[in-house]
């Protein structure tokens, strides 16, 4: 049992340095092709770039280590990034109290699923399916498609363009959620029983931990985190639009198997979904100084997700494999 | 009656949308607008039977809606080049064959999680075609269109091939033995094999399926217009695994008919149109598709927590 944990540690470890390595390699790489690339200007951009599907990762990541995915947070980001615009705009809030609204709504949008999910017991993938139309369905009817909010006050837009003590000013809230999460899937008895959950639910709620009510406080922090997105995807294009974050759920889900977490859950880290987050973003980034195309970034990315998978998954499938040899010899003087 | 309540209540809902269009909006039925809906919905319902099937073995295959795209404008350019029209349609159906040979063996050879890697098929195949077409469009020549018949004739023949494929699906699944080990590896994998069914093979040969029908309709959609839209499909993963669930195929795999994913095909194709008719504004479509969507597993959610 021991030695059994200590290997599945080591693979653990091995999957995140490896990542770690790729990331690196990458940057190396680019450095040396784009001359641009290393500059604070531009490592600053990436990061400011990648703070709204970073931030669906590590709401991410949590879900899908107990199991369960959630397909609506892009959607979800484009109806509070409405919803803040309606607010100020068009109701006169004043852009504090917007965003207090906004993040209610993002609570009560992850919610929705959360009591689908857990009261009908019903499954997270066709839940969040519905959702995902839903909410860029109410998007787009709320702005009829064509309506779109700018004219942000500057001091509004100062959280997603300028600088604040010298880094993005986005990037310590990125930060602030990224240590959150961390602490509480590593370090808190509670975030701990999510990947509890994921292995085993029914174990888990023989265990003495109300399953349910633990899942549904996942659900509801996406939602919660996506309206922060939305809040700075907002403030960085200074303007919201009904088609914002369309198709970051799926950036992000990638991100998040690409740092390791295994899609049916139980196993994963939050650090490993930070660095599935930089590899894509550099690749993104760093194709552009390369002069690539950018569609090459889309494809490498799809490739990167598969070779990761592959990797992850060949030394259960030997052990498989090794297995089931063993019980057909066995077998053999049984049936013959 | 029992048995089949679940799909008799979706074909109730759809009677309902039908019977309210009757008396608010008679326009919806004049003979020309309806055949063509029904022409656009034809490739759908085509992939949405190969997605019930997909679902019914317990797997998922979202990467439909690109290769869709991959298949149209592979058709587009082998028409273009002068190539018989039978040939691209073999063509056509042996390239998105070959998609889903790629996605099955990553699925039951490496036994990797299909959502993942439909998911990364689906952004792969999806960025290639814009890298190598730029958004081109490709224009098809003289005689492409509707099989070189009649506009009319063309509509008729893609709704009749439409319809003979989900018979003969929906008689298959039931009848023969291949169509019951979809839904023997759908419901138990493991008890699948144990009964002397190869759960892998049949995994990937529904995948390849999968494929092959999104080829067909492929070139059910490029038949109808003079150009090849490279973004044509997009979107369109999503609109048939809703039409499956909407039609009581379950997500958990082993349940579902394909009678249910036809009456959920028409349901989620008459909205669009009955707004319209019904003078709501058209950007509620999406919304409603999703509520339809929930409303649907919330029902089947309360049935199963009653008889639990």
């Amino acid at each position: 049992m021991n030695t059994e944990r200590h290997g599945f540690k080591a693979i653990l470890l091995r999957h995140e340095t490896i990542l770690l390595f790729v990331v690196l390699l990458e940057w190396l790489y680019f450095n040396s092709v784009g001359p641009r690339f290393g500059s604070v200007d531009n490592t600053f951009d990436v990061m400011r770039h990648s703070v709204e599907i970073g931030l669906l990762a590590l709401a991410m990541t949590p879900i899908i280590l107990t199991g369960g995915i959630d397909l609506s947070v892009g959607s979800l980001l484009g109806l509070c990034a409405i919803l803040f615009g309606k607010f100020w705009r068009d109701m006169g809030m004043p852009i504090p109290l917007a965003m207090v609204c906004t993040i209610g709504v993002g609570a009560l949008a992850g919610g929705l699923n959360a009591s689908l999910i857990t009261w009908l017991r019903l499954p997270p993938l066709i839940v969040t399916l519905g959702t995902f139309s839903l909410f860029r369905g109410l998007a787009e009817a709320i702005t009829r498609g064509v309506d779109t909010f700018t004219n942000f006050p500057a001091s509004f837009i100062f959280l997603g363009q300028e600088r604040w003590l010298g880094i993005p000013a986005q990037a310590p809230i990125f930060i602030l959620v990224a240590v959150g999460i961390w602490l509480l899937v590593h370090h808190m008895t509670f975030g701990r029983s999510f990947r509890a959950i994921g292995f085993a639910p029914e174990g888990t709620r023989y265990a003495g931990i109300s399953v349910e009510r633990r899942l549904a406080m996942v659900y509801v922090l996406a939602g919660i985190i996506a309206a922060i997105a939305a809040i700075i995807y907002t403030a960085r294009l200074g303007q919201a639009k009904a088609d914002a974050g369309m198709g970051y759920e799926l950036y992000a889900i990638t991100a998040v198997v690409l740092g390791g977490t295994s899609i049916f859950g139980g196993i994963g880290s939050v650090h490993g979904t930070l660095l599935g987050v930089a590899a894509i973003a550099i690749l993104n980034n760093g194709l552009v100084h390369a002069r690539q195309p950018r569609e090459v970034a889309g494809m490498l990315t799809g490739l990167l997700l598969i070779l990761a998978l592959t990797s992850s998954i060949l030394p259960k499938m030997l052990a498989t494999w090794r297995a089931r040899r063993q019980t057909s010899i066995a077998k053999t003087p049984i049936t013959t | 009656m029992r048995r089949y309540f679940r799909e008799l209540s979706v074909a109730g809902a759809l009677a309902v949308v039908l019977l309210a269009l009757a008396v608010f909006a008679p326009a919806f039925y004049q003979p020309q607008p309806l055949l063509s809906l029904l022409t656009r919905e034809a490739p759908t319902l085509v992939v949405a039977c190969g997605m019930a099937l997909v679902i019914i073995s317990r797997q998922i295959d979202i990467s439909v809606g690109s290769q869709f795209a991959v298949c149209s404008v592979c058709a587009g350019l082998l028409a273009a080049k002068g190539m018989a029209l039978p040939l691209v349609f073999a063509c056509c159906v042996a390239i998105g064959g070959l998609m889903g040979a790629l996605n099955g063996v990553l699925v039951a050879g490496l036994r990797l999680p299909s959502i993942v890697v439909t998911l990364a098929t689906m952004v792969t195949w999806r960025e290639a075609l814009r890298w190598l077409r730029q958004g081109q469009f490709v224009n098809l020549p003289d005689g492409t269109q509707w099989f070189g018949l009649s506009q009319r004739g063309g509509q008729w023949m893609l709704i009749i091939a439409a319809l003979v494929i989900l018979v003969s699906l929906a008689i298959a699944t039931r009848h023969l033995s291949a169509g019951r080990f979809i839904y023997a590896v759908g419901t138990d994998a493991e008890a699948a094999r144990l009964a002397g069914i190869r759960p892998q093979l049949t995994t990937f040969a529904v995948f390849v399926f999968m494929g092959a029908l999104v080829g067909l309709a492929a070139m059910m959609n490029v038949v109808q217009s003079p150009q090849v839209d490279p973004k044509s499909g997009s979107g369109l993963e999503l609109k048939v695994i809703a039409a499956s669930v909407v039609g009581g195929v379950a997500i958990s795999g082993g349940r579902g008919n394909l009678w249910g994913v036809f009456v959920g095909v028409l349901l989620l194709a008459s909205i669009s149109p009955a707004l319209t008719h019904l003078r709501v504004e058209a950007y509620w479509e999406k919304a409603i598709q999703g509520a339809i969507i929930l409303l649907a597993v919330v029902a089947d959610g309360l049935r199963n927590r009653k008889q639990r």
